[in-house]
């Protein structure tokens, strides 16, 4: 982009400098440009294209020898009964309850955290803050391999629980559901699945629960993520105005009552933020699902990332794959935008420059 | 002006970079099929193969190193953690080992998809392999990929527990009700009479002696809702209700041999891989392996095998057949057999295996009356989802069960038409 | 001010404080215990903090100085990791900052665009893109490729978010005052603003080697061939491997515990940078 040689008084200076700032400009974001153009925005391009096809990965996509199939890739999710829309169903229904549990827990224990390291008489609240957030910061991969250690059938969990005299499960060997689990100590067994329910899955199976294999997922999800979850309820709460709560305090409220009525009213923005992050987060569930068992035991760990992972490299099915990716990628979308709109011109959540952040991080 | 040399400098830089980006391509894009063929010594080989264990990781490598350094080329032996999974995203890729092992329920698929090279003209005495396992192995009527090794399945049972519950050898079962009353009699005091793993790939043998199967011999139509197969299944959850039979899990155990290895079953349903197993970890548990009883329509079992695929985008196709040759001769097969307990696919081997190892006759005598998998395309999901309603067996209604294998297998079958 | 808790329940809340730390703690205790166990050792005693009579045969398995025995290939993840990491970690400080930095301060046409672009992308999560990355590499050929583990990973949005909040921050006397020096704008970037910006350079470095480190899905689909391995995938391959691999439990928590050391002595190290890449979390999507 070269700038016009001829001088055009004072307005053709400033034209040349904006010119010139322009051309800054784009050099500085061409890297930027070019990677995520290349890398995030032409990849979903192809794949849109892939899920319309039916691929088996062992041809080339884009030449047309394919088979085009249009939206059936779609249709076999949501509208065609067989087998890949029961799997999806499980899917769907596995990462419901792994969502359902893991965000409300996570967010309580988070919250718990912060409100009992945010004691200012506290003694070692550093190290008890460096304790609780140090598994946020390891490889997922690690902590499962560690999980799976801990969980077998004979190992570390069960050993303990055999202390207080309960047999534990085999964690990570049992399909049965936490529902129809507690149901079988009173006697009533899991019906026979039956055809109904939406997506062509059994009612019996959308009400099975969690399997117990599924709880080792959502307590290793809860104990990773609830130290990260701490650290931004921490910034909030440093960053409410001590003198509101002193204040309450001498009008003769007790500690209760500065805890509902002054101090979580402050945090609501932030509670938000904390649920939204961890709601768009446990959708994405892979790296756990990866590691620990691909969906065993009977499919109750399987869950929408790895099917649309699994559907392409283990079954040669790219279009289903790439279909269930694009499923998954709106639903995160549409979360996305309701965080966002909901926190817009917001000033509650804390920015990374906020006072209370650079309090917490000391 | 300093500025504008900088801002031209810069500008450079960046164009270099985008070069080097789209630049970095090498070969290999989708377009890329045909391989050029390398001749000669020097070569170097890639085989990719899913291990049951170290034995079995040690024996393959001895066997490729010595073809090695026979023909003067080198083989790298990688061990895959999913062999599906790592073949797929290979092929997928262009960029496949060279040589791997092929789980039937995979092959057609790959072969579908021309991933493979057939090389099965070039093998003068394929007829030494039985024909069931040259058919399960041939894609469009030719032999594509040679059987690396054969397993059926059988009935192994606890001696001492046998002969404590006072039963003798005359009680060993032969028929259907025959197993159900010894299972009862055996199961007491936290061992269950019969444990075993719960998928088709153990439960499908009843299929077979019941007369019938998931599809008709020639793969086109789907029968898993026969008569047949109802009655198999309504026959184990019998067993299943009154106790006597359990699934692995049940019992805390991993699969069959576990079971029987720690001392939970008193019989379990296992192919030959589990003589290997048992010595290992269990060598001071007595049992003796069965024919599986008879059904009302006779005798079956389930045959398994994996074979040698060659990659269709291979460099070194002709050493791969030639190494091929090498770890499928009987010499090898039978020192396979030694180091790990696996069966040869070849009939002249199988009859000196039988003759050596006599304990495993009733897995030899099993391959005369088995039924071999199935080998749809895209066939594999459907039995992993059969396989998960199997877990609920017990409370599940069996027709309800086929049915829905019956369906989900009919669109398979319909697509790979 | 608030008064103290009373005695006995303060005692309560040490105590149950202590008692969740020890289990946010215990995993990784036994982990490091365990890692010196025997094979049965472990499977028989997996609680016992202290082993009996411990052995190194798991490290040595490791770092390939045991004899008679398959060793594993860690060094070799561990090589690839390092580079990965390196390279990446120096991609993203360079070239995350440098987009911060026209986004905030730099006035040209299609800014605004940039910035939402940039906003858009962070909301797409990682693992929908595991086919289409797959696709896009294998059309490039540079599937299977140090260039297609690297490349990809060059810049990220979330960096670029959290450095041009940062910029937007730097009060703008200090660039006009170089600008009527005479400094262009590289130059202005280059010597005057970025020695300012250390504290978020470092958190931004932090925080890239740490997701590089641990990144996993993007290195699962694009490579495939074991010498592509890093610690995430050699690893995860390892571990999840059939039912036949289901002992040698000592060797993977000892290769899980290595693969975390670097990650656990930065967090040490730099424990305030990532309390703020924490909260900077808090504004990404």
């Amino acid at each position: 982009m070269p700038a016009d040689p001829r001088p055009r008084g004072l307005h053709g200076l400033r034209g040349l400098r904006g010119l010139r700032e322009g051309a800054w400009g784009w050099l500085f974001t061409t890297p930027m440009v070019l990677v995520l153009g290349l890398f995030m925005v032409l990849p979903i391009a192809m794949a849109l294209w892939v899920s319309l096809l039916h691929w088996d990965g062992q041809s080339n996509p884009f030449d047309g020898s394919a088979d085009f199939v249009g939206l059936d890739n779609y249709r076999r999710l949501f509208t065609v009964d067989g087998l890949d829309r029961t799997l999806f169903a499980t899917s769907l229904r596995n990462t419901l309850y792994y969502v359902v549990l893991t965000v409300p827990v996570q967010t309580v224990l988070a919250l718990a955290l912060a409100l009992a390291v945010n004691q200012r008489l506290l003694r070692g609240r550093g190290a008890l803050r460096t304790v609780f957030y140090f598994p946020s910061v390891t490889s997922s991969i690690a902590v499962s391999t560690v999980f799976l250690f801990l969980f077998q059938g004979s190992g570390a969990v069960n050993r303990m629980l055999g202390w207080v005299g309960v047999q534990g499960p085999n964690w990570f060997a049992d399909p049965r559901g936490l529902v129809w689990l507690v149901l079988g100590w009173f006697g009533v067994d899991q019906p026979a699945p039956t055809a109904g329910g939406p997506l062509g899955l059994a009612w019996s199976e959308w009400f099975a629960g969690p399997s117990v294999a599924m709880c080792t997922l959502i307590l290793m999800a809860v104990w990773t993520t609830s130290g990260t979850f701490m650290l931004i309820f921490l910034a909030a709460l440093q960053d409410v105005p001590r003198e509101l709560e002193e204040a309450a305090a001498l009008d003769g409220a007790g500690r209760r009552q500065v805890l509902r009525h002054v101090t979580l009213p402050a945090l609501r923005p932030v509670l938000f933020l904390v649920l939204t992050l961890g709601l768009i987060s446990t959708w994405q569930v892979f790296d756990q699902v990866y590691v620990m068992g691909k969906g065993a035991p009977g499919n109750t760990t399987l869950t929408p990332a790895y099917l649309s992972y699994s559907s392409g490299f283990d079954n040669a099915d790219y279009g289903q794959g790439a279909a269930i990716a694009f499923v998954l990628l709106g639903l995160v979308l549409l979360l996305t935008a309701v965080q966002r709109w909901a926190l817009r011109e917001r000033d509650g959540a804390p920015g990374p420059r906020s006072k209370g952040v650079r309090r917490a991080a000391r | 002006m300093a500025t504008s040399r900088t801002l031209a400098t810069a500008a450079v830089c960046t164009a270099v970079a985008l070069g080097a980006v789209t630049g970095c391509s090498s070969s290999g894009g989708f377009g890329d099929t045909s391989a050029k063929q390398s001749t000669g010594a020097g070569q170097s080989l890639t085989v990719l193969i899913a291990s049951s264990g170290e034995a079995e990781t040690a024996a393959v490598k001895a066997a490729t190193a010595a073809w090695a350094q026979r023909t003067g080329n080198t083989v790298t032996v990688q061990i895959a953690s999913n062999i599906n999974q790592q073949l797929g995203q290979a092929f997928a890729g262009g960029n496949p080992p060279d040589l791997f092992y092929v789980n039937s329920d995979q092959f057609a698929n790959y072969a579908k998809g021309g991933s493979l090279y057939a090389y099965g003209e070039q093998i003068p005495d394929a007829s030494d392999f039985s024909e069931q396992l040259r058919k399960a192995f041939s894609h469009d009527g030719r032999l594509t990929c040679l059987p690396k090794d054969s397993s059926t399945l059988a009935l192994a049972v606890n001696t001492t527990m046998w002969q404590q519950a006072g039963l003798t050898e005359a009680d060993y079962p032969t028929t259907w009700q025959q197993l159900a009353d010894d299972a009862a009699k055996l199961t007491k005091d936290g061992v269950t009479g019969l444990v075993t793993a719960p998928d088709y790939q153990r439960l499908g043998a009843l299929f077979k002696q019941a007369g019938s199967w998931i599809t008709n011999p020639e793969q086109t139509a789907m029968t898993a809702d026969a008569p047949g197969n109802r009655q198999a299944l309504e026959y184990v959850q019998g067993l299943l209700k009154a106790g006597s039979a359990k699934y692995v899990a049940d019992v805390d155990a991993g699969w069959g041999g576990e079971a029987l290895g720690k001392g939970r079953a008193a019989m379990t349903i296992e192919g030959n891989w589990l003589k290997g197993a048992m010595a290992k970890d269990y060598p001071n548990v007595p049992y003796k392996v069965l024919p599986l009883p008879a059904g009302p329509a006779g005798p079956g079992t389930l045959a398994f095998s994996n074979c040698w695929g060659i990659a269709a985008k291979s460099r070194h196709q002709a050493a791969g057949v030639d190494l091929v040759k090498q770890l499928t001769s009987a010499d090898q097969q039978l020192e396979f057999a030694k180091a790990f307990g696996v069966m040869p696919s070849r009939t002249s081997a199988l009859a000196t295996y039988a003759e050596k190892y006599p304990e495993s006759k009733a897995w030899v005598d099993g391959v005369a009356h088995a039924q071999p998998p199935v080998t749809v395309p895209g066939f594999n999901q459907v039995l992993t989802q059969f396989n998960t309603d199997l877990q609920s067996l017990r409370t599940a209604d069996p027709a309800a069960v086929l049915a829905a294998l019956q369906r989900n297998g009919e669109q398979v079958v319909k697509n790979a038409r | 001010m608030l008064a103290r808790f009373p005695r006995p329940l303060r005692l309560l809340g040490y105590a149950v404080l202590l008692g969740f730390a020890l289990l946010y703690l215990l995993p990784f205790l036994l982990q490091l215990a365990n890692s010196f166990k025997t094979d049965p050792d472990a499977a028989a005693h997996p609680m016992t903090l202290l082993p009996d009579g411990g052995t190194l045969d798991s490290y040595r398995r490791l770092f390939g100085l045991a004899h008679g025995v398959e060793n594993v290939p860690f060094l070799g993840w561990l090589g690839n990791s390092v580079l990965v990491t390196v390279l990446v970690t120096a991609g993203r400080v360079l070239f995350d900052s440098m987009a911060g930095y026209a986004l905030a301060r730099i006035a040209f046409p299609g800014r605004r665009l940039l910035y939402g672009f940039v906003l858009a992308v962070m909301a797409v999560p990682g693992v929908v893109l595991l086919i289409p990355k797959f696709l896009v590499l294998k059309s490039f050929g540079m599937f299977d490729t140090y260039g297609g583990m690297v490349l990809p990973l060059l810049v990220d949005a979330a960096g670029i978010f959290i450095m041009r909040q940062f910029f937007v921050s730097v009060p703008r006397e200090i660039e006009e005052a170089a600008r009527i020096d005479g400094a262009g704008t590289f130059r202005i970037f280059w010597s005057v603003v970025l020695p300012m910006s250390r504290p978020s350079l470092i958190a931004l470095t932090v925080l890239s080697f740490q997701g590089s480190w641990n990144e996993f899905t993007h290195f699962l689909v694009s490579t495939q061939s074991s010498e592509h391995d890093t610690l995430t995938t050699g690893l995860a391959h390892f571990v999840s491997g059939g039912l036949g691999s289901g002992t040698q439990y000592p060797l993977k928590l000892a290769a899980a515990l290595v693969s975390t050391v670097p990650v656990a002595v930065l967090f040490f190290c730099f424990q305030r940078q990532f309390v703020r890449g924490a909260n900077s979390g808090s504004s990404k999507g």
